[in-house]
């Protein structure tokens, strides 16, 4: 049995522990301010406000990349508010996402190792504490690194290939080679930044003219002339379908279509091959099959030094080491509507070793392989094809776990305190 | 629980310490470029080669066109030399008909074929070698060179269109070439289609006449030798190809051109005498012009023959019999819609 002086001695020596930490992390101290809490808290409401009434406007994904997905965003007040007219002209720095998140994650942790007690008392806070971190953080994992991406399969055909819904790539492909196919990708950030990209893997330079995420093309109609923007295109279906184009802002909305185009000009030295116009259909290149004028946009031809290139700007592209086979696709309507009530696929996943596994991937009950997931997200019957959403997210445990331990922590308080009340309660119940 | 709150000085120290931690680790993933290999899933036609030194690569390619290529002269560039890779096995004949028929030549068999053709080995590949001249048009010194390469069932075709100096002079550079090529049949389905030919000794365009067409006639692509090009389908597949073309001269006369169609269509020449069983006056603008009429067993005929100002000027419907019948009186306002003002 513990001595009265036994328990000062306890407490005495835990805070000398916890006054060793704060001497020891004295630069935290300032970092795990409440105020800093209450101050981030309340620009995380002003931006979850912000962002709300601008998803009006721009759509969510828009909403995202504007607020959440960066370090801040410029608002413009809402012309149709009151004093609309002149307050609408003034840009207005909001906190972004990241930058919220990031001040928040970096504040809950100073205060979890300055004030950090591991004692019965204060064991439910620092859980609380941990798991809304871990919460945080799991987020800004989820940012990072989750990447959406499509699968398309046609019926009784096999695809070892993810799309992603975002971004482009200019890829050249050399196919003179009856087995194998080399492919150099040159990404969206790169060709945003323009100018010439040399690279030890192309025997060729690429100049990179304009770049745009989404665009307006058409066929140049009779005694016009093709936009500034094409003028110099004198290869490829650009030239040989006389297209023009028109630059467009960015569609954010679920329903938007992005056409990107580049228009570059390779070199063998300080020789021009010519200059090329290429496209990148939203919902994947073999679209251009659909038109015969445009299908060589899946593939335009470049021959150099005996070799046969192709071309093509096509959404990012992850090659997997293994395969997935459609065998059938079924889907059901409520009757007399065309609102889905099941989009069913059957599969086979081939994988790695000749090993094989069939399933059937429908709404909600999607396929995981690989630390990626195959939800099921169109699908055309008739033409007999499918279309996964693929999600490969590494921190999709985090939130779960976080959950479980903000839950842990609250029953932990709660039930201490309930249960010292009670004591204390028994206690004064008793008779002097 | 008792916490000291910071003062401003330390909120101010707070955040800034704060904004540094979080650039160290936002410190983001760099885009880069990536090479890597992967099975073959290309199944298009594979054709490489490299190009003489006074060779120029057309940037018009299109349709079955694998490649096209023009001869660098002082005058600019001249003549045409194209890759067509087909899908099957094709008749040496039908492709020399094909030309020969863009030359004004009458139509060719197996005999006729082997006194214009050779077989020529360029670097251990046997190629077809056969030469046309030019037929329709008086003093014309175009001919077309063609080379067939056959492999396994494919055939893959090159044809040199050029004045006939241009080709003698150009012809090593010609087998330099072939010598040097790479092919590989596709699996995507390849359909053989004439070239487009250079354009002819330039004409004056401004005596091209009017017409009316009509509604449901889909128009096609000109072409160099075509002043107008259309189409007619019905709901079973059937096809009608309606031309208007336009040459100096009599193009070898009534008779050459009538028996060049008979053949087209399944039917035997005939002689000057028999003619008429398929050749009948008619008036159009008010000129004298021929009708023809010609249908053989699957396939018909009708055309008109003008001659304006020293210019032959042919009206010609041909495809499926059924279906050109049903045509006819359509082709027949055609003809009396024509006005060379």
């Amino acid at each position: 049995m513990s001595t009265e002086k036994d328990i000062y001695t306890n407490k005495k020596k835990k805070r000398n522990t916890l006054g060793q930490r704060r001497k020891k992390f004295a630069w935290l101290v300032p970092l795990a301010s409440i105020r800093l809490t209450l101050l981030l808290l309340s620009l995380s409401m002003i931006l979850v406000f912000v962002a709300t009434l601008e998803q009006v406007r721009i759509g969510i994904r828009g909403a995202l990349a504007e607020y959440f997905e960066s370090m801040y965003g410029i608002w413009h007040y809402p012309e149709q508010f009151w004093g609309g007219d002149f307050l609408n002209v003034i840009p207005i720095p909001i906190p972004g996402g990241y930058l919220l998140g990031g001040l928040l994650i970096i504040n809950l942790t100073a205060a979890y190792i300055t004030r950090f007690q591991w004692t019965g008392k204060k064991m439910g806070i620092q859980l609380i504490h941990l798991g809304i971190i871990m919460l945080l953080v799991g987020q800004l994992a989820t940012q990072a690194m989750q990447e959406e991406s499509r699968m398309q399969i046609n019926k009784g055909e096999s695809s070892n290939y993810i799309e992603r819904f975002h971004g482009v790539e200019l890829a050249f492909s050399d196919v003179t080679n009856p087995d194998t196919q080399k492919v150099v990708t040159i990404p969206q950030d790169i060709l945003e930044n323009g100018g010439t990209i040399r690279t030890a893997d192309l025997p060729f330079k690429v100049q990179i003219k304009h770049f745009g995420v989404n665009c307006d093309f058409t066929v140049t109609p009779e005694g016009s002339k093709r936009s500034a923007l094409v003028q110099e295109v004198n290869r490829g279906v650009g030239q040989t379908a006389n297209l023009t184009i028109s630059n467009k802002e960015e569609d954010f909305s679920s329903e938007g279509l992005n056409f990107g185009y580049l228009v570059f000009e390779l070199f063998d030295g300080t020789k021009s091959l010519g200059t090329w116009l290429t496209l990148a259909h939203p919902g994947g290149n073999h679209w251009w099959k659909e038109s015969p004028k445009l299908s060589d946009l899946a593939f335009q031809p470049i021959r150099h030094e005996g070799k046969l290139w192709g071309v093509t700007l096509r959404s990012e592209r992850e090659y997997l080491p293994y395969s997935i086979e459609l065998l059938d696709v079924e889907n059901e309507f409520y009757q007399g509507t065309e609102i889905p009530f099941n989009f069913e696929s059957d599969i086979v996943l081939n994988m790695e070793g000749n090993q094989s596994r069939r399933a059937l991937v429908y709404m909600n009950t999607p396929l995981r392989h690989d630390g990626k997931t195959f939800y099921q997200y169109q699908m055309n019957a008739a033409a007999d094809y499918t279309v996964f959403q693929v999600i490969r997210n590494p921190s999709w445990l985090i939130p779960y776990i976080a959950c479980v331990l903000v839950s842990i922590g609250l029953l932990w308080q709660f039930s201490f305190h309930l249960v010292r009340f009670l004591r204390k309660n028994s206690n004064s119940a008793q008779p002097a | 629980m008792s916490f000291s709150l910071p003062n401003t000085f330390s909120l101010t120290r707070a955040l800034l310490t704060a904004l540094s931690c979080l650039l160290l680790i936002s410190c983001g993933e760099e885009a880069e470029i990536r090479s890597y290999e992967i099975p073959t899933e290309y199944t298009g036609p594979v054709v490489t080669w490299e190009l003489p030194d006074d060779w120029g690569e057309n940037p018009d390619i299109s349709g079955p066109m694998a490649g096209s290529f023009h001869v660098k002269t002082e005058l600019g560039p001249m003549g045409r030399i194209g890759v067509m890779p087909f899908r099957e096995s094709v008749s040496s004949v039908d492709v020399a008909n094909m030309f020969g028929m863009e030359l004004g030549q009458s139509r060719m068999d197996e005999d006729d074929l082997k006194k214009i053709s050779e077989i020529r080995k360029i670097e251990g590949r046997d190629f077809e070698w056969i030469s046309l001249n030019d037929q329709g048009q008086d003093g014309s010194t175009r001919k077309i060179l063609l080379a067939l390469f056959r492999n396994e069932g494919e055939t893959w075709l090159f044809p040199f269109i050029a004045d006939r100096d241009l080709i003698r002079e150009q012809e090593k550079n010609f087998e330099s070439f072939l010598a040097s090529t790479t092919l590989r049949a596709g699996e995507i389905e390849i359909r053989a289609k004439a070239p487009t030919l250079p354009p002819p000794p330039a004409h004056d365009q401004h005596g091209a006449p009017t017409w009316e067409v009509p509604p449901h006639w889909i128009k096609t692509s000109a072409s160099s030798m075509r002043l107008a090009s259309y189409e007619v389908k019905d709901r079973n597949g059937s096809k009608l190809d309606f031309s208007v073309t336009s040459f100096p001269g009599d193009v070898g006369g009534t008779l050459a051109n009538v028996n060049r169609w008979l053949g087209q269509i399944g039917i035997d020449p005939v002689e000057e005498s028999s003619l008429s069983k398929y050749v009948s006056p008619i008036v159009l603008d008010e000129r004298d012009a021929q009708l023809v009429v010609a249908e053989g067993e699957k396939d018909a005929l009708y055309a008109a023959i003008m001659m304006v100002e020293d210019r032959s000027w042919f009206f010609k419907i041909t495809g499926n019999r059924e279906l050109a019948r049903v045509e006819k009186p359509n082709f027949l306002n055609f003809l009396e819609s024509v006005c060379f003002h």
